[in-house]
């Protein structure tokens, strides 16, 4: 941020070091693209098993990024990742079954559902203001009555034996490379709408209100609305991919948006990675699907280690393993860099 | 409908009995303990495997109490210390993800040790006639000893000088250190206060239907949803909003129907927490 600070220097040249930090901004994320991009022909083409791990990772660091924008640049704890999913996931799959709308309209419907209920979440939160204990546990509440929703509502959306989706377009699959490059696309898609957010002027907002609420509000920042912001663009994140993951997979139930499943496994991963920034929850789910596959033989097992993981990460690394790293890295080799590529917008 | 109502108490003074655990250590030190549920499982598991042994159920409860407490009193000692360190809403968050990570260490170690793991304590007699309305003999134990442990509670706090001790530094910290009450020991005693609470509670639940090693979750949110209602921090309130609830609960399992029985719950802990955040009796 130094150079658009610092007014020294003629036009021209002020322009050029603008774009050339708007380049190191996106740096990473054209590297991730890059990366995504040739790891199916490089490792997995041919597995369908390998390639329904990688889908469920990419769907993972997706929900990664969209509540990394809530709880991470705004401290609204949100404990209903999986719902807002969820809310994304069956509207799709009941309208395009029971309203027979086609798909892609099906989506942008469970997407722009998912980001009004976010949104609104987070209007009553503000409006109530509610710390942070109160909106997780109203959130927690929101996602669990949701879930006993569709328990309950049996001819909508068949209760624990699930919904099949039967528009599903093969190549786009959950263990087809198609499958893997649509969720790629929105993982990018995602981290660009965070980056771009974070480059804005809504970027410096969530970091005043992030380090010191009252100050943030004194200076002129509208907290409220910031907030409001950041939860109604990390849900339709959220319910986005949580519709093309019920388009893809073709199979959804409560689980796939269980409590349990989808929001503690968010909160390990982004917290690993580290809180509000920007390549976070793509290290976390990147790292966590690697474990997983190695522990897939005793789920309770995976349980206790979660339960491990958190309370490491929050005794020991409060700002995500990836930042313990890189500052291990630095004083290693004695470059004291002032910022590290992972973490630019942090000072 | 006499019948539902009555019911509905039995259940309600479970749920407050619930509730009460989690409310002293959230009025103690802001710490929404979200391993209530799991410490509740160890409580009613290690009771399980006294009785397997042969011993008599009463051995067992005494034990299963004993061992909720001293997970309680383990989490105390070596997770809450750094929480206690903090303040404000970083005490709180980190509390919470503290103990959200023990609830699944726990409760990943009790599955994968016990699988199939059980606590039910049969209590054998004829129903008992109450009002006109016969109720099982399990229930009305159940209810006389959460009675009889709310009662105890609101003693202890009203009329005891370390109880009155325990609300001062619910009050103020700062002042109670002031005249001479050490706030980290007070914590350790109503952390193993409220794992005896919940050993009492894997006890009780058993009574009336066998409790699984899969319980945990739903007894931290049940137990969250009484204490919220009924005023974080307050020993009444708890047993006020478990009766109220199980009332509620009970009037609409019987006339709307189960599932939406636990969205009306969920909704009235929400509906509380947005109309009046202290809760019934809270301060």
């Amino acid at each position: 941020m130094t150079a658009t600070v610092e007014e020294t220097g003629s036009a021209p040249r002020r322009g050029a070091r603008l774009a050339g930090y708007a380049g190191r901004a996106f740096l990473p994320i054209v590297v991730v693209a890059a990366i995504l991009a040739v790891l199916p022909p490089l490792w997995f083409e041919d597995s369908p098993f390998t390639t329904s791990l990688a889908v469920k990772a990419l769907v993972f660091a997706s929900y990664g990024v969209g509540f990394n924008l809530i709880f991470g640049c705004t401290n609204q704890l949100f404990l209903c990742v999986g719902a807002l999913a969820g809310v994304g996931g069956y509207s799709t799959a009941i309208l395009s079954d029971r309203a027979s709308l086609s798909i892609w309209a099906a989506i942008a419907v469970g997407t722009v559902s998912a980001a009004i209920i976010g949104g609104a979440l987070s209007w009553i939160a503000v409006r109530r203001s509610l710390g942070i204990i109160f909106t997780g546990i109203v959130t927690l509440v929101f996602s669990l009555a949701f879930t006993n929703v569709l328990l309950g509502q049996r001819d909508l959306t068949g209760s624990e034996t699930g919904l099949v989706l039967n528009e599903a377009a093969a190549s786009l699959g959950d263990d087809r490379v198609g499958g893997y490059y649509l969720f790629a696309g929105v993982l990018v898609g995602c981290l660009l709408v965070f980056r771009v957010l974070q480059l804005s002027h809504v970027g410096w907002a969530f970091r005043g209100l992030r380090d010191d609420e009252m100050a943030a509000e004194l200076a002129g920042v509208d907290v409220a609305r910031y907030r409001i912001y950041a939860a109604t663009v990390g849900s339709a994140m959220i319910g986005l991919t949580g519709a093309l993951f019920a388009y893809s997979s073709g199979f959804i139930s409560p689980d796939t948006y269980g409590f349990q499943n989808v929001d503690v496994r968010v909160l390990v991963l982004v917290a690993f990675g580290g809180l509000g920034t920007l390549l976070g929850p793509v290290i976390g789910a990147a790292v966590f699907a690697i474990l997983d596959e190695r522990l897939s033989a005793s789920l309770e097992l995976r349980e206790v280690l979660y339960g491990v993981f958190v309370i490491a990460i929050f005794l020991g690394f409060r700002h995500g393993v990836v930042h313990a790293v890189v500052t291990l890295f630095n004083r290693l080799f004695a470059r004291r860099r002032a910022k590290s590529t992972l973490q630019p917008s942090r000072e | 409908m006499k019948a539902v109502i009555l019911d509905g108490i039995v259940l309600g003074l479970a749920f407050g009995l619930l509730g009460v655990g989690m409310t002293l250590v959230y009025g103690l030190g802001g710490v929404i303990n979200l391993a209530y549920g799991q410490i509740v499982v160890v409580g009613a598991i290690v009771a399980s495997l006294v009785i397997e042994r042969g011993h008599s159920q009463a051995l067992a409860a005494v034990v299963g109490v004993l061992a909720a407490a001293g997970v309680a009193v383990l989490l105390d000692l070596t997770l809450m210390r750094p929480v206690y360190r903090q303040h404000g809403d970083e005490r709180i968050l980190l509390g919470l993800l503290l103990t959200l990570g023990a609830a699944f260490v726990i409760g990943g170690l009790l599955v994968w040790r016990y699988p199939t793991g059980a606590l039910f304590i049969s209590i054998l007699g004829e129903p008992i006639s109450i009002l006109g309305v016969p109720m099982a003999v399990g229930a009305v134990w159940a209810s006389v000893i959460a009675l009889a442990v709310g009662a105890a509670l609101l003693l202890f706090f009203g009329a005891t000088t370390f109880g009155r001790g325990v609300r001062s530094v619910i009050q103020d910290e700062t002042g109670a250190r002031l005249v001479g009450i050490n706030p980290s020991f007070v914590r350790t005693v109503v952390f193993a206060l409220s794992g005896a609470l919940a050993g009492i509670v894997a006890i009780t639940q058993s009574m009336n239907g066998p409790l699984d090693v899969n319980r945990g979750f739903e007894l931290t949110t049940f137990a969250l949803i009484v204490a919220v209602v009924g005023g974080l921090g307050s020993v009444a309130g708890a047993f006020l909003a478990g009766v109220l609830l199980g009332i509620v609960s009970t009037l609409s399992a019987h006339y709307i129907g189960q599932y939406i029985t636990t969205v009306i719950l969920l909704g009235v802990a929400a509906l509380t927490i947005l109309v009046r955040p202290r809760g019934l009796l809270g301060r």
